[in-house]
């Protein structure tokens, strides 16, 4: 047995009575969510005998972790699913998926009526840890699992507007949670307060991290992200230990000046990853915590976290942090225009090896293909590697540093956008003939440039237009109504001119 | 209450730019509808403590719905002893 769910297996037995995880509504010891997960598998597993992965479409919650460690004890994957989803891209990812089941609670299956299921059944937590638990069932399905097989599917942004579900092997998710544990310190005495999404990859981190040390995960409650002021107060009053946390609420929190008023003794490890982290706010969060480790982990969806930095060295406050080694069991190398090795100093596109990559995009052979490369030029690796779209290049130093994107993706508050998702919804808007979205980096928002008939298209009116086909996240901050886009020789539209007006207006 | 409510109401009005914005309302959400995000959130908690002279804990923010100017005033309301 060598799955991710050995390491609530191991924790149960270890800590059966320490805290496991934390909502604002209620807590359950490692043996009470061990208890809870396995009831829920036996439900799922006499539902339907299956390897199909298991939809968790449930809001943060203690229920979550329960959903998840549900489908592993079934011996399936699990697919962590955004609660306030649109109807249009669940039923997208639905039917891509092809899951075995969908794992929700009565208040939120309203929100499915609008979806088409395709007969998926539809099973509620609430009832199935109210059931018995059929350890036989349980310990079979587990055991037919390898650290190879998938043991998450995670849907981002795809710049047709077709969500791609990276899928990443257990062993990856077991190597990362090991060295997360070593280099932060972690014991069972660990108290790790959540930000990210648990269906965004940076919560993985947190999840199997607090799980593999027997330490506490409290799912910090959303709403106290608005008030980065008040975020300090609940880290003391929580005696907090370590965060993993988006540079943008790091940033909010350092220009608040709440750090200079509270004391947080117990804070011992500090991480940030998602976006570029400036030194500028990092210095305000290092004077207040000195002697504290500070890492910048840095890595796409399809691999998690392959590379990390501690910060070791002052950095003035206009300085480049740079995003590190690989870790372990992760190969980083750059690639050049030509597909070979890039000399020391050069910029090149990262790509990716290693135990914990995407094994491929669910059900997309075709998307997966053009992703990766086995590329016989490159005598160095023999492993297929994964084409991240981000560039790097190496300081002095020996550390690689982060140098922006190739294409059209940009991450906005730490989350990923392909503009070209946010374009097609936009097609839909009343009246639109034409439409190009850009990503404004000094006012940090997307503007969606609209070729239409009308003077104006008010932002809120166009937002509830795209409410259906867009998360929250992804919607524009401005919306530009022209008579005509302006194009360029090739017929294309004029995205130099129009990042041109943008900066001007 | 009257009062809290008024300067409140404002106060947000010239922060998200809403003067005259008929969309604007005392018991619309105002962080669906996208008049504040978590930097104007910040600074409507801020302003309330410093002009109506209450604390508000970050205890009172998980505890307490402050999604629109009556919810946010109602708190400041508690604080002050006046609901």
């Amino acid at each position: 047995m060598n799955s991710v769910v050995c390491l609530l297996e191991r924790a149960a037995a270890r800590w059966p009575e320490r805290i496991a995880v934390t909502d604002e509504q209620e807590s359950l010891t490692y043996r009470e969510l061990r208890t809870a997960a396995r009831r829920a598998a036996s439900g799922l597993l006499q539902a339907a005998d299956s390897t199909a992965p298991v939809m968790v479409y449930l809001p943060k919650s203690v229920q979550m972790l329960i959903g998840f460690h549900a489908a592993m004890y079934a011996g399936r994957p699990y697919v962590p699913t955004d609660a306030a989803a649109p109807a249009q891209r669940l039923s997208r990812i639905l039917s891509n998926l092809q899951p075995s089941a969908i794992l929700t609670n009565r208040r939120l299956a309203e929100g499915l009526q609008a979806v088409d299921l395709g007969g998926v059944p539809v099973m509620y937590v609430e009832d199935l840890v109210q059931g018995a638990e059929d350890a036989a069932a349980v310990d079979a399905a587990v055991a037919r699992v390898t650290d190879a097989d998938p043991v998450y599917v995670m849907y981002t942004s795809g710049s047709t507007g077709e969500p791609k579900g990276v899928t990443i092997p257990h062993r990856g998710v077991l190597l990362f949670a090991r060295w997360a544990e070593k280099t932060f310190g972690w014991t069972c005495e660990t108290v790790i307060a959540n930000q990210a999404p648990l269906y965004f990859d940076v919560s993985v981190m947190d999840v199997y991290g607090a799980i593999r040390c027997g330490g506490k995960l409290i799912l910090t409650p959303e709403v106290l992200f608005r008030f980065p002021n008040k975020l300090p107060e609940f880290l003391r009053e929580n005696a907090v230990t370590s965060i993993y946390w988006v540079p943008t609420v790091m940033i909010n929190i350092a220009n608040s000046g709440a750090l200079d008023d509270v004391e947080l003794p117990a804070l011992q490890s500090i991480a940030f990853a998602g976006e570029v982290m400036p030194n500028l706010q990092l210095n305000v969060w290092r004077r207040a915590l000195p002697g504290r480790i500070f890492a910048n982990l840095y890595g796409p969806t399809e691999t998690d976290v392959c590379t990390a930095y501690v910060v070791d060295r002052a950095f003035a406050d206009g300085e480049a942090l740079p995003i590190g080694r690989p870790l372990p069991n992760m190969k980083v190398l750059l690639l050049g225009e030509d597909g070979a090795p890039v000399k020391t100093g050069e910029t090149g596109e990262i790509c990716v090896a290693g135990s914990g990559v995407n094994i491929g995009y669910w059900n997309r052979p075709d998307l997966t293909e053009r992703a990766f490369t086995a590329d016989p030029r490159n005598t160095a690796w023999q492993e297929r590697f994964y084409r991240t779209g981000d560039l790097g290049w190496y300081n002095a130093h020996g550390e690689l540093m982060f140098a922006g994107r190739r294409d059209g993706q940009i991450k906005l508050r730490g989350n990923r956008i392909e503009l070209g998702e946010v374009e097609n919804a936009g097609r839909l808007l009343p009246g639109a003939e034409n439409v190009c979205a850009l990503f404004d980096r000094t006012r940090q928002e997307i503007v969606l440039f609209v070729e239409t008939a009308q003077k104006e298209i008010p932002l809120r009116i166009a937002r509830r237009e795209m409410r259906g086909t867009l998360p929250a996240y992804m919607m524009p901050g401005r919306i530009v109504c022209m008579e005509q886009l302006p194009h360029n020789a090739n017929d294309k539209i004029d995205r130099v001119r129009l990042t041109k007006w943008m900066e001007e207006n | 209450m009257e009062e809290i409510i008024a300067k409140l109401e404002a106060f947000i009005r010239e922060l998200c730019e809403a003067e005259d914005d008929p969309e604007f309302g005392l018991d619309i959400n105002l962080f669906d509808t996208g008049f504040l995000d978590s930097v104007g959130a910040m600074d409507v908690i801020v302003f309330a403590e410093e002009t109506f002279g209450v604390s508000i804990s970050q205890r009172d923010l998980t505890l307490y719905p402050m999604n629109t100017v009556h919810e946010i005033a109602e708190v400041v309301g508690i604080k002050k002893g006046l609901c």
